[in-house]
């Protein structure tokens, strides 16, 4: 294990604990009055310097061509269409469009996950379609509003590889030093020998693979609601704020429920949630499904919520900091090999 | 699997929602400063028309759109609360302004009352919601102060003249003379869950825009998130059963389409899809959830497609300034 694997499992332990503590202080709010404050909770986003409309609905592009490319290939082995991925005619400089990379020598590259046809199998497949579909609308649906000034679709990294982001990812999460037996493993992509994840493996890995992105998605969407000008663009936002938080809803509650019989699926939801919280910075933003206890009671946590029962924010350096794998105030790395494109590129230094 | 029959399965399932919904056209290429507000108001198709406006924002509206936020948590809170502990909120949570109301029922052995759950997951996640719902009440009543409403009389009984009742009898989940009980078993109470779930985030999808103090609005967003989440689960464990028994698959459609009819146009709700093409989230071709306004919101939760200031789950009204539901 190295260094930063150490200090990340550290993090987390501390982490679950306070976690509960606090899910157990809002719980109790049944029946009681919460204390003083609940309203004084920081604004993420309002610390931000202005930016215009245009650079957060970019932003959020190249966030979609990530989801949207990483769903299309999983449920039937295709990206996205070619002109969905070129740049408006005045799209802001800063950067260039790229490709879905893929290394033709390493196994775990992008593909169609290959579902079973027990009723689970085909409820998850259900699920990736719609996903699927939902994401490549939003693709659309920002491009269009975008018009000339839409950024193109940069380079992504959505491989499970040596090499691959989603790999990186695992490893970074310190899923290879949990102690997950070698069969449980495999049937979540894992590889413990070669250190390696692959999402497209079967349908429990592609849980875990959307499960590192949709929270996140929700983060940045209600992070950007408080900076957007325009009203249309608002209740835009706040409808594909809406989805993205049904997409992530479905994921958890598919991994939740298969966590009855396979806890490591869980485990591994808190172990994703906590190196995210780990690159963003120092606040506690992010939260695995694994049950919180109640009064002595058993409670799911398929939503990650603050004690008022309010969804987290990231600020867009802050998403950044979580799909570039890298608690620096960098400009590329993990899923985008070559950054965003755009004129909101940099992550935040944590 | 070959790669023509993915895209083709990703175009067929757009294009099965954009011939229900209207689709904004793409390539249009509106550029973004002088296009962005006909954006979509233009989405053209024949129902999918702008949201119908409602009052001019200003420092009391935002005042009036929290007011009407937390009737709706005050209602899924104690539906929540008795599903999952057989308890209801706290009076201290309850007091406000306007005209003071209780939960029909409550304490009575067919009322609102806690669920036998014979699956533990399932009474996890009814904690898990009652928690969320009751932090909503409490967090907006704190964001109020003293403008807070009060709680108004709810019915969320599932006795023979419950508004539980009512609604599944016109929804034909039941027939005319059935009797339909939450509290009776968890698939009854997952089914209602369904009916209040997905109109709460209409209602926050409508409301966020309308808020013009930025903390508020960024709260509302995060509320409105909470609530898809919420959502999202009910509706997943709902497909998943209907994969099993696809009753559930029916039940949720006409749910779907009772919120429809009483609503007005255009359609803007949906159910959770077939076995072969599943629909967990409601969203338009643009993948976009749907809006209603307040006054679209009281029509489902008073039962009536008319204007109306009381009925069903509010039987009599809210308090505060959104009390009276559209003529649809």
């Amino acid at each position: 294990m190295d260094a930063d694997s150490q200090q990340l499992i550290g993090v987390m332990d501390r982490r679950v604990d306070r976690r509960n503590e606090r899910r157990d202080l809002f719980r109790m709010a049944l029946g009681t009055a919460v204390g003083a404050g609940a309203f004084a909770y920081a604004s993420a986003a309002a610390a931000q310097a202005t930016v215009s409309d245009a650079d957060i609905l970019n932003f959020a592009l190249n966030l979609e061509y990530l989801e949207a490319q990483f769903y299309a290939y999983a449920f039937g082995g295709a990206g996205l269409p070619a002109n969905l991925q070129t740049p408006g005619a005045s799209a802001p400089a800063g950067g260039t469009q790229g490709t879905v990379r893929v290394r033709a020598g390493e196994t775990g590259q992008p593909r169609a996950v290959a579902f079973g046809t027990a009723a689970d199998e085909r409820a998850v497949q259900q699920y990736a379609r719609e996903i699927a579909a939902d994401e490549l609308a939003h693709v659309t649906f920002l491009r269009t509003a975008l018009g000339a000034s839409a950024v193109a679709q940069p380079a992504l990294d959505i491989s499970g590889g040596q090499s691959g982001a989603f790999t990186a990812a695992a490893r970074a999460a310190g899923l290879f030093d949990a102690g997950i037996p070698g069969d449980v493993a495999a049937a979540a992509g894992l590889d413990p020998a070669a250190r390696t994840f692959d999402p497209y493996a079967n349908s429990n890995a592609f849980l875990l693979g959307a499960f590192i992105f949709e929270d996140v998605g929700v983060t940045a969407y209600k992070g950007a609601s408080p900076l957007i000008g325009n009203a249309t663009f608002l209740q835009a936002a706040a409808g594909i704020l809406a989805v993205e938080a049904y997409h992530a809803a479905i994921v958890r509650t598919t991994l939740y429920a298969r966590g009855v019989a396979v806890p490591q699926l869980r485990a591994a939801t808190t172990l994703i949630s906590n190196a995210r919280d780990a690159l963003d910075g120092t606040a506690d933003l992010d939260q695995g499904i694994e049950p919180v206890t109640v009064a002595g009671q058993p409670a799911s946590n398929i939503v990650p919520l603050d004690a008022s029962g309010i969804a987290f924010s990231r600020s867009a350096a802050q998403v950044l900091n979580i799909v570039y794998l890298n608690r620096s105030a960098v400009t590329m790395g993990g899923f985008f090999p070559a950054g965003v494109n755009g004129t909101i590129r940099a992550a935040a230094a944590n | 699997m070959t790669i023509d029959r993915t895209l083709d399965l990703i175009a067929r399932t757009e294009a099965r929602r954009r011939a229900r919904r209207g689709f904004l056209k793409a390539g249009t290429g509106v550029a973004l400063a002088a296009g962005s507000l006909s954006l979509l108001s233009g989405c053209g198709g024949d129902d999918d028309p702008a949201p119908t406006p409602t009052p001019a924002p200003g420092p009391s509206l935002d005042a009036d759109v929290l007011n009407f936020a937390l009737q709706l948590e005050y209602l899924e809170a104690q539906f929540y609360s008795y599903a999952a502990t057989g308890a209801g909120l706290s009076a201290a949570l309850l007091s406000g302004t306007g005209t003071a109301g209780r939960v029909a029922d409550a304490g009575s052995a067919t009322g609102p009352r806690q669920v036998g759950f014979t699956d533990p997951v399932i009474a996890q996640y009814a904690r898990e919601i009652a928690g969320d719902e009751a932090a909503h009440v409490a967090f907006l009543r704190q964001a109020l102060g003293g403008a807070a409403v009060a709680m108004p009389d709810i019915n969320i009984s599932g006795t023979s003249d419950g508004a539980f009742t009512a609604f599944a009898r016109r929804a034909r989940v039941i027939p005319d003379t059935g009797s339909f009980d939450p509290y009776a078993n968890e698939n009854n109470f997952l089914l209602a869950a369904f009916v209040f779930e997905d109109v709460g985030v209409t209602a926050y999808m409508g409301g966020v825009p309308l808020l013009t103090n930025k903390t508020y609005l960024e709260a509302a967003a995060g509320i409105h998130a909470a609530e898809a989440y919420h959502a999202g689960l009910i509706r997943t464990l709902l497909y998943r059963r209907g994969l099993d028994t696809a009753d559930f698959l029916s039940a949720a459609q006409r749910v779907s389409d009772l919120r429809d009819e009483l609503d007005g146009e255009p359609e803007r709700d949906e159910g959770i899809g077939t076995a072969t093409a599943g629909n967990i989230v409601p969203a338009d071709g643009n993948a976009i959830a749907f809006v209603r306004t307040p006054e679209q919101v009281l029509n489902i939760l008073y039962l009536n497609r008319g204007r109306s200031t009381s009925g069903g789950f509010f039987p009599a009204g809210l308090n505060g300034t959104f009390k009276t539901s559209a003529d649809n």
